[in-house]
Formats: C-alpha cells, sequence, structure tokens
C-alpha cells in the first residue's frame, strides 16, 4: 500500500506520471481504445470518431483559454482554415497527407498570426469579438476564393494513405484519430510542465507579475494564440477527411460555443477536464435524443430535424448548470470524488 | 562603494497627481536601503517605476550602468532586478513550487518545440530548475507547505512564496515592497533574518519599503524618506530618527515641535 509520496531524484519531480497505477490505468485506456474500433457498431464508432477528433480541437483552444486564460469565440474559423489547407494541398495539388497535416497545422497558425498580432493587446471581451469576426471573414474569403477553394461547391477529401498504410476503413482511420490524439494530449501536457506553460498560466493568473519575471506578455499571448491554432487546425484537418467533404456549410459558428462549453463542463485549465468534457458534449445530444425517443417517436422527429438549434439550447442549459452549480467542473467532481473516496469513513 | 541603482529627479505624474517628483536616491552594491514614507507618499509608485511596472513621466533610473529607459520592462528581470508586490501578485492556482519554479522563467532557455517533446537538454533544464527551487524552498524554511496551492497558505506565508520566487529570479538587487506588513511579532523577525541571509550569504542588494520601524532602524545601512511624493532626509538610521523634517511628516509640525523641546 502506497503510504506517502517518497522521491528519490529530481527527475521523479518533473515526470508526467509519478504512480505506477496511473500508468497501468493509462495502459490499459490505450488498450482498450485500440480494441474498440474491432468490438463497436458502425453507430458507436463514429461518436469514438468525433470524440477523438474532438479532444484534439479542445486541446488546442485549453492552451489559449485554458492556460492563458484568453477567449476565442472563433476556433471554428481555425478549424475550417485547416479543413481546407488540407484539402486543397491533397486532392487539389496531390501532395502526400504528411505534408497535407503539416499546411493544416501551418495555415491557421500564420492565419493566427494575422488576427492575434494586433487583437491580443486587447484584454478579455475585445479578444472574443475580434476572434469571432475573423471566424466571419474567414467564411467569406473561402466562398470569394473560388480559383483555390471552389467556392460554395466545397471540396471532396479522400482518407488518406501514409507510408503504405491505408486509413481508408472506419477502423483504420479509428487508429488515425487516437494516434494525433495521444500525441496532441502529450504536447499539450509537455507544454503546461515547462516554462512555456507557466509563462502562459501566470500571464493568466496575474499579468502584472508575470513580466516582473521576465515574460514578455504579448509574444507569449501570441506564442499561445498560434499553438493553439495550428493544433485546432489539424484537427480540422481529421475532421475534414471524416466528412470526406470540406464546404463552409460543415462547420457552423456553433462549433466554437461548442469548444468553450467543453472547457467549461470538463473545467478550465485542465487537461483531463478537456478530455472528460468532451465526451459529455460529445455524447449529450444523442443522449437526450434516446431518453426522449423513449416517450414519443414524435420528441425523437423533433430532434432530427431541429438538431442544431436542440445542440445550442443544450449547450447553453449545460454551460449554466455547471457555472451554477459545479464551477469546477467534471474534474472539480473528480477530485472531490477522489478525496471522499481516499478518506470515507474517516477524514483523517 | 559603487551604485548599483541611481534615480535622477524621477517623476510620475497621474493627471493632476504628482505621486513622484524630483526623487533622487542611489543604492550601492551589498548595501540594504529602506524607503520610508508616510501612506501616499509616493514609495510604492517609486518601486513600480523601478521594475517597469510603470514608465517614469520624467528623469532617469541607471542601473548597473544601463539607463532603463533603453529596456523594455520584460527585460529587467533578466538585467537582475527582481521584486516583490505589497498586495500579494502570486499566480493563485498554482503550488509554491510551480510559483517558484515561474520565477526560473529567464534562466531556461527551452522554446515551445522543445517543451513539446520535453526530453534531453530541456528535461536536463527543468530538473535542474526544480533543484535550484528546493534550495530556494530550503533557504527560507518553507518545505512544509511546498505541494499546498497558493491561494489557501496564510498572508505571512504567501508574503513568503512571493520572496522565494522573486529570489528564484536571482536577482542583483530585490525590492522588498512592504515584507512584515500584517505579520506578526515572530514573522516579522523572521523575515528581517532572511533579508541579512539574502545581503550577506546570497550577495544580493535591498531595497525596500517599510512601515514597521523596528526592522528599518535595525537592519539598514541607509534610509531615504518620502512624503508628499518628495524625498525630505536620506542618512544612516539614527540620522535619519533625528532628523526634524522626519519627524514633522510623521507627526505634523505641532507635535514635532513639542517633541523638539522636551527633547531639548
Amino acid at each position: 500500500m502506497r503510504t506517502g509520496d517518497y522521491k528519490q531524484t529530481y527527475g521523479e519531480l518533473v515526470a508526467l506520471v509519478d504512480s505506477p497505477p496511473v500508468w497501468l490505468w493509462s495502459a490499459v485506456l490505450v488498450l482498450a481504445l485500440i480494441v474498440a474500433p474491432h468490438v463497436l457498431n458502425s453507430y458507436a464508432l463514429s461518436f469514438l470518431i468525433i470524440i477523438l477528433i474532438t479532444v484534439t480541437g479542445a486541446l488546442g483552444l485549453n492552451i489559449l483559454t485554458g492556460y492563458t486564460g484568453l477567449i476565442s469565440l472563433g476556433h471554428v474559423g481555425f478549424l475550417v482554415t485547416g479543413s481546407y489547407a488540407y484539402a486543397i494541398l491533397v486532392s487539389k495539388y496531390h501532395l502526400p497527407p504528411l505534408v497535407g497535416f503539416l499546411g493544416a497545422g501551418v495555415v491557421p497558425a500564420l492565419a493566427s498570426l494575422i488576427v492575434g498580432a494586433p487583437s491580443l493587446r486587447l484584454k478579455g471581451l475585445y479578444l472574443a469579438i475580434t476572434t469571432l469576426a475573423f471566424s466571419f471573414i474567414i467564411n467569406t474569403v473561402i466562398l470569394e476564393m473560388r480559383w483555390l477553394t471552389n467556392g460554395a461547391r466545397g471540396i471532396a477529401v479522400p482518407r488518406p494513405e501514409i507510408f503504405g498504410i491505408s486509413f481508408d476503413g472506419d477502423a483504420a482511420f479509428t487508429y488515425l484519430c487516437l494516434g494525433i490524439a495521444i500525441l496532441t494530449l502529450l504536447a499539450t501536457l509537455n507544454i503546461r510542465r515547462s516554462r512555456i506553460g507557466r509563462a502562459f498560466v501566470a500571464i493568466r493568473d496575474n499579468d502584472i507579475a508575470a513580466p516582473v519575471m521576465g515574460i514578455n506578455l504579448h509574444a507569449y499571448k501570441l506564442l499561445a494564440f498560434v499553438t493553439s491554432a495550428f493544433i485546432t487546425g489539424i484537427a480540422g484537418a481529421l475532421y475534414g477527411i471524416y466528412l470526406s467533404f470540406v464546404s463552409v456549410e460543415g462547420f457552423p459558428f456553433l462549433l466554437s460555443i461548442e469548444a468553450l462549453a467543453i472547457l467549461i463542463v470538463g473545467g478550465l485549465g485542465s487537461t483531463l477536464g478537456a478530455v472528460l468534457g468532451t465526451i459529455l458534449i460529445v455524447l449529450l445530444p444523442e443522449a437526450t435524443r434516446l431518453v426522449f425517443s423513449l416517450f414519443s417517436a414524435q420528441m425523437d422527429a423533433m430532434f432530427t430535424t431541429g438538431a442544431q438549434e436542440l445542440k445550442s439550447m443544450l449547450y447553453g442549459l449545460v454551460i449554466i448548470l455547471f457555472l451554477r452549480f459545479q464551477p469546477r467542473g467534471l474534474v472539480g467532481a473528480w477530485h472531490d470524488i477522489r478525496r471522499t473516496w481516499v478518506h470515507w469513513p474517516l477524514r483523517y | 562603494m559603487t551604485a548599483l541603482l541611481t534615480v535622477e529627479n524621477l517623476s510620475k505624474r497621474f493627471g493632476g497627481l504628482q505621486a513622484v517628483a524630483d526623487v533622487n536616491l542611489s543604492v550601492a552594491a551589498g548595501e540594504i536601503c529602506s524607503v520610508i514614507g508616510p501612506n501616499g507618499a509616493g514609495k510604492t509608485t517609486l518601486f513600480n517605476m523601478i521594475s517597469g511596472v510603470l514608465r517614469p513621466s520624467g528623469g532617469r533610473i541607471v542601473y548597473d550602468g544601463i539607463d532603463l529607459k533603453t529596456l523594455s520592462p520584460w527585460r529587467y528581470a533578466a538585467a537582475g532586478i527582481g521584486r516583490t508586490f505589497q498586495n500579494l501578485a502570486l499566480f493563485k492556482h498554482g503550488t509554491v513550487v510551480e510559483n517558484i519554479l515561474t520565477g526560473r522563467h529567464t534562466h531556461l532557455r527551452s522554446n515551445v518545440f522543445d517543451a513539446v517533446i520535453f526530453f534531453g537538454r530541456t528535461r536536463k533544464e527543468e530538473v535542474a530548475a526544480r533543484q535550484r527551487v528546493e534550495h530556494i524552498i530550503e533557504f527560507l524554511e518553507i518545505e512544509h507547505i511546498r505541494d499546498a496551492v497558493v491561494g489557501t497558505l496564510s498572508y505571512g506565508q504567501q508574503k513568503r512564496v512571493e520572496l522565494a520566487r522573486a529570489l528564484a529570479c536571482e536577482p542583483k538587487i530585490l525590492l522588498l515592497d512592504e515584507m512584515v506588513s500584517g505579520m506578526n511579532q515572530e514573522e516579522t523577525e523572521d523575515i528581517a533574518r532572511f533579508v541579512l541571509d539574502i545581503r550577506d550569504e546570497l550577495g544580493i542588494t535591498v531595497l525596500m519599503i517599510e512601515h514597521e520601524m523596528r526592522i528599518v532602524m535595525d537592519i539598514s545601512d541607509r534610509v531615504h524618506v518620502l512624503n508628499f511624493g518628495r524625498k525630505i532626509a536620506e542618512g544612516t538610521p539614527d540620522d535619519v530618527k533625528r532628523d526634524p523634517a522626519v519627524a514633522e511628516a510623521y507627526l505634523g509640525r505641532q507635535r514635532a515641535e513639542t517633541l523638539a523641546r522636551a527633547g531639548a
């Protein structure tokens, strides 16, 4: 039994995971996810794929909103930029998918540089508004640049083949999404425990003390913005591949709200929270539909016709309920449960 | 001894309010200097200008041969200016260790790509930083709270964490803004001992704002007195204690004169 937290080297103090049980359970989870595509039916598998893609995007936004404390309402703009960058590079210019993924990160990162350089001097609500404006402007740009983007007609995107491995089938594509989601998770965790992550959090927690520690506020805000856009763009490319077709309509503004809802529901600033939040928010509309369909077929039909409207109402409702009853999000609830579990029935 | 920090005709104006007016002072390397004065005398504004939180309206600050006007404020830390804040400016969601690690920022080199991979040089660097933090924790005797979230600590402990964070920057000059306000006798004496150790063992020059006269008189080499934004006196603690202008600033003219007559 573990009775204390004993460490013998400084290396153990900066380790990502410091307890064997956490290693074990993480390995079990990854194994389960590897087996899942062969066990689940295609209906359940589609949710797994959406969750993995959404986790990648949510982790991207988490760097900006969770770590650095800057609100973006326009992340769907980076999502759509990333998906178009991939589609254009791969479908139009027949470049290898890996180049496509790189482009899907770099192009939104460049876009974020252009949006961020002037607007990151603004704070709070003003940044939210400029990013919101960006997400609408980018849609118009895509619709107008017909020679490159096919305008409103969109671009068909094939499932990729990387190093001779075809990711055509749903199971194989799940592995691609899983791989990218895990890499993103590790990348953001590593950023968080480095000087870069500490600088982000310092800016969020106290922007007067941060420069006194030698942190260049403007440069680090921009870095958070660019990193966030890069990761979100990659999620966008995956989403485009999953839909097998990119168009402006495929990326409604609601996705920006969904991403923020994920972070609030999961617990702002927490990487685990972003993952838990994604699972809840992705499954919530479907779970609600299932519950209502038990009552009548009419309700079920309502959910199919008005899916977008009902989704936005649901997100609004969960955000309000969480802010009121569990402001620390799912990750806060998880910590409470763990504490109760450890200390019950005696507090000390 | 050479002057590490020289402030020349420094002024700060907020609209119609002259917060600091034509202040001159110099701090020699290895000194412990105090800035005292009644509330609203402009002491914190002076500190804010020296640490780059505010830009001066007039005059100049020369630190270690550099005119600070030529330096972006965020570069002050790397140049060797560290400070603590009067009203606690910690990163309150982080643990004590994380807060102190943030102070190591300018001494670490890894960029975002290194950070993502977190291997080799970056990992070595982080381990070294963590080790350094452990030394500072030991120095300031805060081992027992090292993993606590800063927001949950008492005021006195948070002040000490702030001091630790400032020390992690490895400054050449440390600006301490009212370290012992709201502390009890024992905590105050601890801080006085730490300030002496910081100068004697770590070789850091200290400039402090302090209301607690016992600590000012006991450990300062020089004392500068501000009132209404102007400097009214400077000297050794004993000089300042006897200065009639200082007594007047603190007690008012009438009472100061009565005291002077009684003393004579």
